[in-house]
């Protein structure tokens, strides 16, 4: 500042330097607006950038570990309703009701996402290396429309051994995919979720081997 | 205080000054000596026009903001698009994709009280379509986590499940083997579907959800996917609810099956 002051030239180049001037006042005014322009985008796509898309692996998991979990829901339900053994009973109400809550979960959110409760994609598509790991529409650890119809007949320790044995599996499966979805994504809703399920389930592995070995000892 | 204060403030203002000016006046004498003999052999006015041609520099320069500018509107205006397109693309209902697939009856939009009925009514029922679509049903709901029965179940747990969000596939009686292992495909370990032959129907299939239908004669009708993808679990009438722990036998409904709780006053 004192030095262009003191310096002779600025008087002589003081007409260029105020063309100077308006040429930036113009860019200013256009950076300015484009600025405005950019942040008000920003903030109109910000949510939607946030948010897993229809194709995400965030959006394959919570689809595909709802139906996984109906499937739980419905074998607990069974065994909840026909097992005389208060171990397994309890079990049973806590798995239907975890599970049934957790798909709540899971469908909200994809609701809050703009997404649809199913995908078009064949079940376990957001996980590489998937291919064989579903047979016949089954995911992994899910039991067969022959091992179900088994089920609701059985009666007694039978029962009880099946709906054990069938929902080790499941379970297994479970978290299995839930490891993965861990591991794939970077959702702080899908890994918490994923993680609690990993969790809880690996408890309950060990719940039902001891309920299994008294099925099988009594 | 008031005294105190601005003194001391006011002496190392003038000081700055200065140290400035006392800065200043050695360069501007220093360069006049060296410099202009090396770069400018012309001498007297080469050394105070130095400063000037920067300045025509920056005349031309102006471009580069002008660009820089340019680029980000157009960036800005690509991020606007895309947002405008994904948000209309994501809030695309599933009622105006189920629209877009040619054949399909929309009975919602009929508004028939006979359809549109959700109440709890105990014993056999009859309904307006065939095979219905909605309307009065039992307590019970017909197991549909997937399930492929061989024999025809009750229309009035069939409707029930409906109400539930599931894809209902009903197919002639007497449906070729490999003509039902095609819909078998489509059903089997699919939660909120089921699938079931069908006595009298018109066509070898008819796909329905609640308040909608897809009559046709081709197993492998594209629209019977389209249809299923567009409206499962999505119809449902009651968000949340399951299809399992319902009825898994096949049959006309019994006196027997229902459990006796809350049942609905005759009306």
């Amino acid at each position: 500042m004192t030095s262009d002051v003191t310096s002779p030239d600025a008087g002589s180049a003081s007409g260029e330097a105020a063309a100077r001037q308006h040429r930036f006042g113009y860019a200013a005014v256009a950076l300015l607006l484009a600025g405005i322009v950019l942040g008000a985008a920003i903030g109109l796509v910000v949510p939607r950038l946030r948010t897993p898309g229809d194709d995400s692996v965030e959006a394959g998991f919570l689809r595909d570990m709802s139906s996984h979990h109906a499937q739980a829901v419905e074998m607990a339900m069974v065994a909840h309703a026909a097992s005389d053994t208060p171990g397994v009973v309890t079990l049973a109400a806590d798995v239907a009701t975890t599970q049934q809550a957790q798909i709540g979960y899971m469908q909200a959110w994809l609701r809050d996402w703009d997404l649809s409760p199913t995908g078009s994609e064949e079940p376990m598509a957001w996980m590489p290396d998937s291919a064989g790991a579903v047979v016949n529409g089954l995911m992994p650890g899910m039991a067969t429309p022959e091992q179900l119809a088994e089920l609701r007949k059985a009666t007694g320790k039978d029962l009880d051994t099946r709906f054990l044995t069938l929902m080790r599996a499941h379970h297994l499966g479970g978290i299995h995919m839930a490891q993965e979805a861990e591991r794939l994504s970077g959702n702080e809703k899908v890994d918490w979720i994923a993680d609690s399920m990993i969790a809880a389930q690996q408890g309950e592995i060990q719940l039902i081997d001891d309920l299994l070995k008294q099925a099988q000892a009594g | 205080m008031s005294m105190s204060t601005p003194g001391p403030e006011r002496v190392p203002s003038t000081v700055k000054v200065g140290k400035t000016t006392g800065q200043g006046k050695p360069p501007a004498g220093k360069p006049a000596g060296n410099r202009p003999a090396g770069n400018r052999p012309t001498g007297k006015g080469g050394k105070g026009r130095k400063p000037v041609t920067p300045v025509k520099v920056s005349g031309g320069r102006n471009w580069g903001p002008i660009a820089v500018a340019g680029l980000v509107v157009l960036i800005a205006a690509g991020i606007i698009g895309y947002g405008v397109y994904a948000s209309v693309q994501g809030s695309r209902d599933w009622t105006e994709k189920v629209a877009d697939i040619q054949g399909i009856v929309n009975y919602r939009a009929q508004k028939n009280a006979q359809i549109d009925d959700r109440t709890h009514k105990n014993g056999a029922l009859t309904y307006v379509t065939s095979p219905p679509v909605g309307g009065a049903h039992n307590q019970t709901w017909q197991n549909c986590m997937g399930d492929v029965y061989s024999e025809p179940i009750a229309n009035e747990y069939a409707v029930h499940s409906l109400e539930h969000g599931a894809v209902w596939v009903a197919y002639k009686q007497g449906l070729a083997a490999d003509q039902v292992d095609a819909l078998k495909k489509k059903v089997e370990g699919k939660d909120y579907m089921f699938m079931s032959p069908y006595a009298g129907l018109d066509k070898n299939v008819s796909v329905q959800v609640w308040g909608y239908q897809l009559k046709t004669d081709d197993v492998n009708d594209k629209r019977i996917d389209d249809f299923i993808k567009a409206a499962r679990v999505k119809a449902s009438m009651e968000p949340g609810a399951a299809c399992s722990s319902g009825n898994t036998n096949t049959g006309p409904v019994t006196g027997g099956t229902s459990n006796g709780a809350s049942m609905d006053s005759p009306s």
